[in-house]
């Protein structure tokens, strides 16, 4: 077994409602599960389980209340994402660590072609080597050429999620953090994006990501980490956890 | 943990003041174009307990016995090239306080301020002689108010206010300056038309594109944006975000960003700093503020700014 | 003073048996030692606004009081005084002024530059080279350069102090804008010595060149402003303008002086239902018919 990329250890999340009586929620408790290079991971559970939550936490977009998320850089030194300060994992937010959302959170009033160019630039490339490959992606999951220099607040929802695909998966980071990418798609563009993230583990890239079917997982996962209420209940090969899932663990 | 703490030979850093921040060096991260260390503005005399007795605890900045101010404390941040960082707050938490104190528009009571651009940060540009202090503003540091009567000579052309940064800088040739101002206006989206224009005829919105304009004349490696669309109709104001948004890209400027507005903050800034009478509540990165922030204060600032 | 108080004075001088005794040119010791001490530190730092404690003159202010207490204050026995007004011996407001400080202080009177060791003027620098062993005394009415583009004395200090003339440069910017050339005429602000903007007013764009490296020292006097300034024999006088902006001075295409001929001399308009254009430098003109 390679070492791992990701080594998450006793992680847990509580939110702290200070406005709302100081009442506390707790959405993760004490995970633990690594993560190699190349592996592509499934996160299955209910709703409220804590599947995003987890995702965002491993992206400091929420702080963990307490236990480690080690992470080994290209360097291969291994830092812990809880502990480095925000300027740190801005710098690591580019090529090692990447997000890419249910919903594009991108500004509304920018044109399709900037956005994806601009997530290549964001991740190392030269402004010239990442338009070409945001116009090969933009391709690849089939975004007319004409929308190209649209504002993305004009594409439909499908669209606006294949453009998000398109800025997620360019020049790849090292680990990727994917949050039900391909719902949202018609039959067509989930077969083309879901061609796109296989390619993902071929080019070693990590992948954690969450689905809400059980083909996309059995089509791309190697393995499966099965949540409920914040914890973490089952985690094998994807074969072995794939007959336990229960239809309301993969759909929304 | 496996973090090897080693030092890495600093070249072109700026000094680092304060032992115990959380450097890890196996992270590249930009050496600070801007760096503020407890930078403090109090209006009126004050003492020791005026600092203890203030403050977000308190639930005010003035001294009750003084009457003194405490507008600003212990406020500390370090911005690189191509990085903005937000400063988030209600008007009177010391927000623009901060802003006008490194701007040198207000002298600050205390605290470091270093310019990788000033002589390598080796001075605080705090204790710069008043003439020293504003030539830094000709092509080091240029600033973005709300209100641009502040900014801007409302009574002289689009032209002639761009003009003046550059025969600040020493631009003597007229024909270059006319050049460089239709380039600036153009890349601002000002109609070229209106550029031998007084500005006190332009709107808000165009008024706003012309200090921008202004404030990048001479190409200066630090903005400071003081609530740069607060007060426009929010069209309008959308249309100068976004062309900030794109400058930003475009150019590789250490940036600071006061607004009260999270859709300002959200859209330019990776990092921001959150004030309450006058004390910074909360650092954070700025997703995670929006979407976990964890100081009362900041729950209910993002928890109205959703509503 | 009145008339009434002065006969008072003579009379308790007879009464006394003191004889009254007009100073020699008028101002008392300590007044002139003031001046010139202001004058000295005006040479020192070429095209700096120095104050003085100006003092109420036989003219009123804004008729060359400035102007005249400068020259009252540096003249001497040996000196010849001419006082100009728009270029003429002869006008009332130069007959006067060089009446009083003749008369204050006996010296000789010359409408010939080459005879003057004094040239106390308004408006002109007499067409004729003038030397070194020469003073040339101009009565400025406006001694600010920045006054058009700042009005806080506090602001205009710090803009001077600091070298700051950005705002300047603007409004020839503007002007250049509006106009399609700068219009400024007299008083054309110019860098002297490479440090201080400086007010030339109200001299004409013509006489600006004849500043630059003279022979001679200039010194500049605001009555009303309580203002002097120096520009020392071979100081730089550069008008302010822009590299691609030639500095123009004043010409009437093809006028010649109606009396003398002349064409490279500086004309002016003569009243009269035909236009026709005279020398500004009468003593100039004169000779020129003479010869």
């Amino acid at each position: 077994m390679t070492n791992p990329i990701l080594d998450v250890r006793d992680v847990s999340k509580t939110f702290t409602l200070h406005n709302i009586d100081g009442r506390t929620v707790s959405a993760l408790n004490a995970v633990s599960f690594s993560l190699s290079p190349g592996e592509h991971v499934a996160l299955a559970g209910s709703s409220g389980a804590g599947k995003s939550t987890l995702l965002r936490v491993l992206y400091r977009t929420y702080t963990a209340a307490s236990g480690s998320i080690n992470l080994t850089l290209a360097s291969g030194n291994v830092v812990d994402l809880t502990k480095l300060t925000d300027r740190e994992v801005v710098a690591l937010r580019g090529r090692e660590l990447g997000y890419v959302s249910q919903f594009l959170r991108a500004q509304p009033r920018r044109a399709v072609i900037d956005l994806v160019t601009r997530a290549g630039v964001s991740r190392g490339m030269n402004r010239s080597e990442a338009r070409d490959a945001a116009a090969l992606s933009l391709k690849r999951l089939d975004i007319a050429e004409s929308l190209w220099d649209m504002h993305t607040a004009v594409l439909s929802g499908g669209e606006k999620q294949r453009v998000n695909i398109a800025a997620g998966l360019i020049s790849p980071p090292r680990i990727l953090l994917l949050d039900e990418p391909v719902s949202a798609l018609d039959p067509e563009n989930r077969e083309r994006a879901i061609d796109l993230i296989a390619d993902l583990s071929l080019q070693g890239t990590a992948v954690l990501a969450v689905f809400h079917d059980l083909d996309a997982i059995s089509r791309l996962a190697t393995r499966v980490i099965r949540m409920k209420r914040g914890s973490i209940v089952e985690d094998g090969p994807t074969a072995d956890v794939f007959p336990h899932l229960q239809p309301a663990e993969v759909q929304i | 943990m496996n973090t090897v703490p080693t030092q890495e030979a600093g070249m072109n850093t700026l000094p680092t003041q304060e032992a115990g921040m959380n450097t890890v060096p196996t992270i590249h991260v930009a050496d600070p174009v801007i760096q503020v260390r407890n930078l403090g503005k109090v209006y009126g005399s004050f003492t020791r307990d005026s600092i203890l007795q203030t403050g977000p605890e308190f639930g005010t900045a003035r001294d009750p016995r003084t009457g003194s101010i405490i507008a600003a404390w212990n406020v500390n941040f370090d911005v690189a090239a191509g990085e903005a960082l937000g400063i988030v707050g209600e008007s009177g938490s010391g927000k623009s306080t901060v802003l006008r104190c490194i701007a040198g528009d207000q002298p600050a009571t205390t605290g470091d301020v270093r310019l990788a651009c000033h002589d390598n940060g080796e001075f605080n540009i705090l204790h710069l002689d008043p003439a020293t202090r504003r030539r830094l503003r000709i092509d080091k540091l240029s600033v973005v108010y709300q209100d641009a009567a502040e900014g801007l000579a409302l009574g002289v052309t689009a032209g002639g206010n761009i003009a003046d940064p550059l025969t600040a800088a020493g631009w003597r040739h007229f024909g270059r300056i006319r050049e460089r101002a239709a380039d600036l206006l153009r890349r601002t989206e000002v109609p070229l038309d209106r550029m031998d224009d007084i500005v006190r005829t332009f709107s808000g919105g165009m008024r706003q594109r012309v200090q921008i304009a202004r404030a990048l004349a001479n190409n200066p490696p630090i903005l400071l944006l003081d609530e740069p669309t607060t007060g426009l109709d929010a069209s309008v104001a959308a249309g100068v975000l976004d062309l900030i948004r794109r400058l930003l890209e475009e150019l590789d400027l250490a940036v600071v960003v006061v607004s009260h507005d999270f859709a300002v903050i959200e859209m330019l800034t990776q990092r921001c700093i959150v004030m309450q009478h006058g004390r910074v509540v909360e650092d954070a990165l700025t997703d995670q503020l929006l979407e976990d922030p964890q100081h009362p204060y900041s729950q209910k600032l993002v928890a109205a700014a959703r509503a | 003073m009145t008339n009434e108080s002065a006969i008072d004075m003579s009379s308790l001088a007879e009464i006394t048996g003191d004889a009254p005794t007009t100073p020699f040119a008028l101002l008392d010791e300590e007044s002139k030692r003031e001046i010139r001490r202001a004058l000295l530190q005006a040479v020192a730092i070429p095209g700096y606004q120095v104050p003085f404690g100006s003092r109420e003159m036989p003219v009123a202010r804004g008729w060359g009081s400035g102007g005249l207490q400068i020259s009252l204050a540096i003249v001497g026995n040996d000196d010849t005084v001419k006082v100009i007004d728009q270029g003429d011996d002869e006008g009332v407001n130069a007959v006067n002024l060089r009446r009083l400080i003749a008369s204050s202080t006996g010296i000789n009177e010359t409408t010939e530059v080459n005879e003057a060791t004094i040239v106390q003027s308004r408006h002109r620098i007499p067409e004729d080279p003038m030397g070194a062993d020469q003073i040339l005394v101009l009565q400025v009415p406006v001694p600010e350069p920045l006054r058009g583009v700042e009005r806080d004395m506090k602001e205009l200090a710090r803009m001077h102090a600091e070298a700051d003339y950005s705002k300047m440069w603007v409004s020839l910017y503007e002007d250049k804008v509006r106009n399609g050339v700068i219009t400024q005429t007299t008083g054309y602000p110019c860098l002297v010595a490479g440090r201080y903007v400086t007010a030339t007013t109200p001299i004409p764009r013509w006489d600006i060149p004849r500043l630059h490296q003279a022979d001679f020292l200039t010194l500049f006097g605001a009555g009303r402003e309580k203002r002097v300034y120096a520009i020392p024999p071979h100081t730089d006088v550069e008008p302010l303008t822009f590299d691609d902006v030639e500095f123009e001075v004043e010409s009437a295409d093809g006028a010649t002086c109606k009396l003398c001929g002349s064409s490279d001399s500086f004309l002016v308009e003569s009243p009269g239902t035909t236009p026709s254009w005279t020398c500004s430098d009468t003593a100039w003109c004169r000779r020129r018919r003479q010869a």
